[in-house]
Formats: structure tokens, sequence, C-alpha cells
């Protein structure tokens, strides 16, 4: 009898685990595309924003919001276990605290975003 | 041959508060400190004497931990907990604010200018590292973001030749870092120290660099030419000073005419040590050459070497004290 308990006990976590799994990786991925997303559609409007100004002060910034695009693009979306993500997504956050700076825009974006901070693979 | 670590004057510099940072301007005529009444204070000689000249009291709304000079002198940067680093300009005997750089997400820990002085460097508790770069029209704009430690960042410094950045932090480590087609990256981590890092300078020629930590020790570390094709330089450390200090090194200062080292340390006490010229450039050996164990009656926080008088020393204190010291080396 301890056998089979065992046995089904064994298969009732399995199916749990899967689930919890299945769970948290969807939150993380929602999460973490959510954010990313923001970027993207931040960089895209600013771009649009600045994209007739001649000034100098303008095409740097427009340098800046082209490399944070870039950044995104690159960036292994598809495959959540990647090292590189992890890097990349860190060196995205960086880069679009110094876009902000350079926009004088202030970073405080809490309603829009939660970072998925924590998540480690 | 003697050498003595005499006391110039102590300076009640900042009453009823903690005295953090001490820089002599580039010609050495003046001192400016900052502490955690929020103020700046500039500091001139009259006589035998310091006074002090000019009190900058509004610029921050916390405790202003650091403040760095412009190569030119004109130009003053102050690093506060408020979040916030504050660009002095000089007019006439006085400093009016130029701009604030605003982006850290909390306390800026230290502000340092690049030797060409079209760069400025800070860091704070949120892990980053920022440069900054300076037009001809006094704008300011961050250049880079930089997230190459996993603590809270101490300290920033300049290689005085090269276009190079160092950085301590409370993660134990050391980054460099340079400018790599058009961004700057983490060019090493240099590991060692078994606490936080407080602080690190460079010497005169840039070939080496002192660094000092919670574990009580400073190190020297020298830069070589690295094996693999990849990067072209590497550090490594070639000295430990340990068994010196009772508590921890929060501040080294490599004085860059006489090449002498002095360090604050929590035990209250001001030490001086000198590079044997006996010893091996690869296995350098430093003595103790001056100390003064009751330098302030609390933790001292910095100690910076006059750049045109060579053995003026000064440092400060928890005690909000500011001391004035002479370094002499009689034969």
């Amino acid at each position: 009898f301890r056998g089979e308990g065992y046995q089904e006990g064994f298969r009732k976590g399995t199916h749990r685990g899967l689930q919890n799994g299945r769970r948290n990786g969807a939150s993380h991925g929602a999460k973490l595309s959510s954010e990313i997303s923001f970027y993207y559609g931040f960089a895209v409007t600013w771009k649009c924003l600045l994209e007739c100004n001649v000034d100098n002060k303008s095409r740097k910034r427009l340098r800046a919001l082209e490399a944070l695009l870039i950044l995104i693009q690159k960036s292994p979306l598809d495959d959540p276990q990647s090292m590189k993500l992890q890097e990349d997504t860190e060196k995205l956050r960086a880069k679009f605290r110094q876009v902000c700076s350079m926009l004088n825009v202030p970073t405080d974006f809490k309603d829009y975003i939660k970072t998925a901070e924590g998540t480690s693979f | 041959m003697k050498k003595a670590l005499d006391l110039v004057q102590r300076i009640g510099a900042h009453p009823d508060s903690r005295c953090w940072f001490v820089s002599w301007s580039p010609n050495g005529a003046l001192l400016a400190s900052c502490g955690g009444d929020k103020a700046l204070r500039i500091w001139g000689r009259e006589g035998d004497s310091w006074v002090c000249k000019t009190v900058l009291q509004d610029g921050h709304q916390r405790t202003v931990r650091k403040v760095a000079w412009s190569p030119c002198g004109n130009y003053l940067a102050s690093a506060s907990f408020d979040a916030t680093t504050c660009i002095w300009k000089k007019k006439d005997d006085d400093f009016e604010s130029l701009t604030v750089l605003e982006g850290h997400e909390n306390e800026v820990k230290c502000v340092a200018w690049a030797p060409s002085g079209n760069l400025l460097a800070t860091c704070s508790r949120d892990k980053s590292v920022w440069v900054w770069e300076v037009d001809e029209d006094e704008e300011y704009e961050c250049v880079t973001v930089l997230n190459s430690h996993t603590q809270d960042v101490k300290h920033v410094a300049w290689h005085p030749t090269k276009e190079l950045l160092a950085s301590a932090s409370y993660d134990n480590n050391i980054c460099i870092y340079k400018e790599e087609d058009d961004d700057w990256e983490c060019q090493a981590t240099l590991q060692g120290h078994t606490s936080t890092v407080w602080s690190l300078c460079f010497d005169a020629a840039g070939e080496k660099m002192a660094s000092c930590s919670d574990d009580r020790t400073v190190k020297i570390w020298k830069e070589y030419p690295s094996e693999s094709a990849q990067s072209d330089l590497s550090w490594k450390c070639v000295c430990t000073l340990s068994g010196y200090h009772g508590r921890t090194v929060y501040d080294v200062a490599w004085c860059r005419l006489t090449g002498a080292l002095a360090t604050a340390s929590g035990d209250d006490a001001v030490r001086v040590f000198k590079e044997d010229v006996t010893a091996s450039p690869d296995e350098p050996v430093f003595s103790l050459v001056a100390q003064a164990t009751k330098a302030h009656s609390q933790d001292v926080n910095c100690v910076s070497w006059n750049p045109k008088e060579a053995g003026l020393l000064a440092s400060c204190s928890d005690d909000g004290e500011i001391a004035i010291w002479r370094f002499e080396e009689e034969e």
C-alpha cells in the first residue's frame, strides 16, 4: 500500500509542480515582456517626436534612442533560458535610464511597469 | 631618517555634524569640505591659518558625501545622499549653482572629474556608475550607465593620464572601465579584498593603484600587459598592507609630488606609508613612516594631499573637524 501511495503522491506532485512552474514562468514572462515593450513603445514615440529636429541635441538623443531600439531587437526574448537574456535585460534597463536622463524625463514609471526583478534561472 | 606628522591646525568645520570629505583645489590654495550638515565649505589661507571663505548651504536636501574640483579649478561638483550631484561655478570669491544632475535612484556616494575636464563620473547606492559629458555650453549629458557592481558603489576615480575609470564597491570588488566602440564597458573586475572597498586612487604616473577596505588592509595594484589578445592590460595585486590599521580603512591618498601614501581609518588615526626604493618594482614594499594615532576623536573619513605644497595633508572626521598636517622627511 505504501508503494502505491508513494506512486500516487509522486504523480500528483509532478502535476502540481508543472502547473506551478507554468504559472510562474508565464507570470515572469508577462512581466518581462511588458517591461521591454514599454521601453520599445517609449523609444518609438520619442523617435517620432524628435525625428524632424535638426539641432545637435536632438541628434544625440535620436542616436541614443536608436541604440536602445537596437538593443531591444537584438535581445533573445524567445529564449528564456538564454544566459544572454539576463545580461541584455540589465543592459537595456541601464540604456533606458541613460536615455531618460538625456530626455530629462524622470524614471518613475511605477504605475506603468513592474520590472521583473529577481528572475533567475 | 626621521619622519613626522605634525598638526598645523584643527578646524571645527561642520559643527554638530560629520565632515565626510575634503578636497584641495588644483592650485592648492583652497580646501573644500562637505558634511552631514548638507553644506559645502571653502577654506583659504589667511596669514598662517586656514579660515572659512564661503559656505554653500542650499545646494542639497541631505548629507553631502563628496566634493570634487574640476581640473581647471573653476567648478565644483558635490555628491549628495539626496540622489543628486550639484555643479557649482566659481564667480569672483563665491560659487553659484550651475546645474543639478539627476538620475541616480538613491544616495550618490561619489563624484570625480576626469583630467580632461570634459567627463564626470558619479556612483551610487543604486549599484551603478554614470559617466557624464560636458560640452562647451556647460551642458551635462549622461553618456552611459554602468551596472557592473552587485552592491552599493562607494567611490570612483579617474586615471591621471588615460581615459580609464575605476570604481570601488560594497561587493568587495574594484571595476575598471574603458570606452570601447563608442560605449563604456567594464574592462576588468579586481577581486582580492575580503570586505567593502571604500576608496581607491592612482599614483602620479597611473602605473599603480591603491585601494583600501573594511578588511583593514590597503592593496597596491599594478598594471601589466595581458597575455591574451583580447584586452591590452590587466591589473594584479602586488602588495597588501595589513596589520597597521585597527579598524576599517576609509580612504587612501597618493601624493602626486612625493609618492607618499596616506590612509584614513576608523581607528581614528592618520598614517603615512612610503615605498622602499630598494625593493623590486613588481613586488613593492611599503613601510609605515609616520602616524597620528589620535588624529581625530572619531573615525577619520578622508585624507587629501595638497597638489602643490609637498607634505601638506588634510584629514576630516565624524567628529566634524578638519585637521591640517605637515609631513616632514628630515634627513
